[in-house]
């Protein structure tokens, strides 16, 4: 299938995306420092398709999530949504929008009002908005609930009394009550029992298909974003390593990160030997990254140049694939 | 709408702790009974049938000697009315109150000095104080005043508390540094001294005297409100109602101070004990409500001049410390009930 090129095409984009959070320390609480969270990430999303946002925790994926949202701010870079640079505008102009771009929490414990009923819970979006009166509110509110496949008597419940999964339906459908056009997906199924996780997947499948949504989809494997993703950007401290499509990404990866996360993937079949990749060492602080390559301190193939130069993310030589993106010295030196 | 099953359960444990619970239903049968201090303790009868008529002289109009066929104009003395009722024994009767004197009256004899013992036959059950006032009276009309003025201290403590707190809190930035200054000066200020100097200019009335007492107490509770809602305010839920588009007011009015609500209920109990120890010290030293206002301070102070008189100390101290224990029982109480995480010792 060919990618539509042109940039009207793309419901989000962002350019060059930073945000860094300053640390305070001290006894007169000074700036003392800075965490790179999200350093410089361009990324674009088709409409109606789903981009799977991967990475180990604590490189900045659900910064990245929420940065685009404007829910952080911006240290740099642009947010592109439906065609409009939303990075410098202000709450007030921003709120309006808020109706077509929404969120799944990865805590679906923490993202629900303990005090409010999932009625008001659900019914929020829709009094923020001003959207219909009080009687066709509570129709909605029901239609949302039976859309997520929530008995209506949860309404008049508090989020305490449903399980997990349960609680992550309430969450999904707080985030389509607005009929958005994006959702980001921060981890929506981390937290889930593993029987629970298939059937939240499902659910957020069936509802971009008949609400045509697009998603950003955020998680810490591989596997979970395998099935739902069209196109996978994989993530190291702050930044991009190695963006393509869905399955190139397990066909031909080619940053030794991806590999490295690939090979983590337990696979069902104990006859089928993979090359074990094992990553040693933790990821380094985002308060100091390190220099050049950011992956240099746990990759088994670093060499010189990584140490000191950035690679950029550039056209990986040699596929089929049209964009198929890396950022590595060793993958783009061997043109 | 459907009470929360979380504060179901906060109200479950709350009863559940014998002592806090039977301490809360003494103090608020207490309250009440204070609000029917009229009716318990009064130098008007509460029934008095005269002729074919009933009156109802408590909470009725004043009513001159003349309509009881007495010779004087001003209101009628019910407890002579009584005994001369009785004398006369024409079917004519009157019903005091329990205590049959009022909390100002002074009620003096000819070949004694006050303080008068407590005695059941002159229904001073517990004494008379040393210009002949019924201590009990003067201790149940106190009560009320202590009891009140620390309820609306409290109001206004958590008013300008939960406002100005939430404010700092979730704003942050300058409006918190701002404040937070002004917080630094404020509590450097010597309450006592500026309240020595308001009252050695004014007498100050009940509501002077709680702004005052309200322009230094509002500190406590702005300081707490802060912490918790800066805690609040990190927490997803707050940010999942951002990302809904959800204004600053409605995400402080709706999810933030709601969710600080069991704090602020923790707080009370001990609010209220403050209050009323607050009061009394400033009565106990002459800084506070003026006389002749029914004051456990200034019983206090009288059982100080007048050791001898020792009804007078052990009434006034008597009804503090079962007042305070009371209310320290049910803070305590509603302490563990809605933080049990933080306080229950498992044993
Ligand atoms: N509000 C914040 N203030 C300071 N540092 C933060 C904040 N949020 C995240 N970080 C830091 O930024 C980095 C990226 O965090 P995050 O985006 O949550 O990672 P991920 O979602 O990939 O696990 C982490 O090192 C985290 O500690
Ligand atoms: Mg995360």
């Amino acid at each position: 299938m060919p990618e539509p090129k042109q940039q009207e095409n793309y419901l989000l984009e962002t350019r060059d995306l930073k945000v860094h959070f300053p640390v305070y320390g001290g006894v007169f609480r000074r700036k003392t420092g800075k965490v790179y969270a999200v350093d410089g990430v361009s990324l674009k999303v088709s409409a109606g398709k789903t981009l799977g946002l991967v990475g180990e925790s604590g490189c900045g994926k659900t910064t990245v999530g929420r940065a685009v949202l404007r829910l952080y701010e911006l240290s740099g870079g642009e947010v592109i949504f439906e065609g409009k640079n939303i990075s410098g505008m202000p709450e007030s102009e921003i709120r309006p929008l808020r109706r077509n771009m929404q969120m799944v929490f990865q805590d679906p414990f923490e993202s629900l009002d303990a005090r409010q009923t999932v009625g008001d819970i659900l019914e929020e979006p829709l009094i923020i908005h001003e959207i219909g009166s009080r009687s066709t509110r509570r129709k909605d509110v029901e239609n949302l609930l039976l859309r997520v496949g929530m008995p209506e008597s949860a309404i008049t419940r508090f989020p305490h009394e449903f399980s997990g999964g349960q609680r992550q339906r309430i969450g999904i459908a707080r985030a389509i009550a607005l009929k958005p056009r994006l959702i980001v997906c921060d981890e929506p199924v981390s937290a889930l029992d593993v029987s629970i996780q298939s059937q939240i997947l499902n659910l957020l499948l069936d509802l971009q298909s008949e609400m045509n949504l697009t998603y950003l989809f955020i998680a810490h494997d591989l596997s979970v974003v395998k099935h739902i993703s069209d196109h996978i950007a994989v993530m190291y401290l702050g930044k991009i390593v190695e963006y393509t499509d869905a399955d190139s990404v397990y066909k031909n990866p080619f940053h030794p990160y991806t590999q490295a996360l690939i090979s983590a993937i337990p696979v069902p079949d104990p006859s089928v030997r993979k090359q074990k990749m094992v990553l040693h060492g933790d990821v380094p602080s985002p308060l100091s990254p390190p220099p050049g390559c950011r992956f240099h301190t746990r990759c088994p193939f670093a060499f010189g140049r990584c140490r000191s130069e950035e690679p950029d993310l550039l056209r990986a030589p040699g596929t089929e694939c049209e964009d198929h993106l890396v950022a590595c010295h060793l993958v783009n030196s061997e043109k | 709408m459907r009470l929360n099953p979380l504060t179901i359960k906060k109200i479950k444990r709350f009863r559940s702790i014998r002592r806090g619970y039977y301490s809360f239903i003494i103090l608020t049968l207490m309250i009440l009974a204070s609000l029917f201090a009229e009716a318990l303790v009064n130098n008007r009868a509460l029934v008095v049938r005269h002729g074919e008529r009933y009156y109802c002289p408590v909470y009725g109009r004043m009513n001159p000697g003349k309509v009881f066929g007495l010779d004087y104009d001003y209101e009628t003395n019910y407890r002579q009315l009584q005994k001369r009722f009785k004398e006369e024994g024409r079917g004519n009767w009157v019903l005091m109150p329990p205590v049959p004197y009022n909390a100002y009256e002074n009620d003096l004899r000819e070949d004694r000095f006050p303080p008068f013992p407590p005695s059941f036959a002159e229904k001073h059950y517990l004494g008379t104080d040393n210009v002949g006032r019924d201590i009990l009276a003067r201790l149940i009309y106190g009560f009320r005043i202590a009891i009140g003025f620390s309820l609306l201290l409290l109001l206004f403590d958590f008013g300008i508390g939960i406002s100005i707190g939430s404010a700092m809190g979730y704003f942050g930035g300058k409006f918190d540094l701002f404040f937070q200054r002004i917080i630094e000066i404020w509590s450097n200020v010597p309450f006592l001294y500026v309240i020595i100097i308001i009252s050695s200019v004014v007498v100050p009335g009940f509501i002077t005297l709680i702004i005052i007492m309200a322009f230094f107490g509002w500190i406590g509770m702005t300081w707490t409100i802060r912490t918790v809602t800066y805690k609040e305010k990190s927490r997803e839920y707050v940010l999942a109602a951002k990302a809904l588009g959800a204004s600053d007011s409605r995400i402080v009015f709706r999810h933030i101070i709601p969710n600080t609500i069991s704090v602020i209920v923790t707080y009370a109990p001990f609010a209220v004990s403050g209050g009323i120890v607050a009061i009394t010290s400033l009565d106990y030293l002459g800084f506070g409500l003026a006389p002749p206002t029914p004051s456990w301070g200034e019983l206090l102070q009288q059982a100080w001049t007048h050791m001898d008189s020792w009804w007078i100390g052990a009434s006034v101290i008597g009804a503090m410390t079962i007042t305070l224990i009371a209310v320290t029982f049910i803070g305590e109480a509603v302490r563990e009930a809605f933080d049990p995480k933080m306080y229950t010792t498992y044993e």
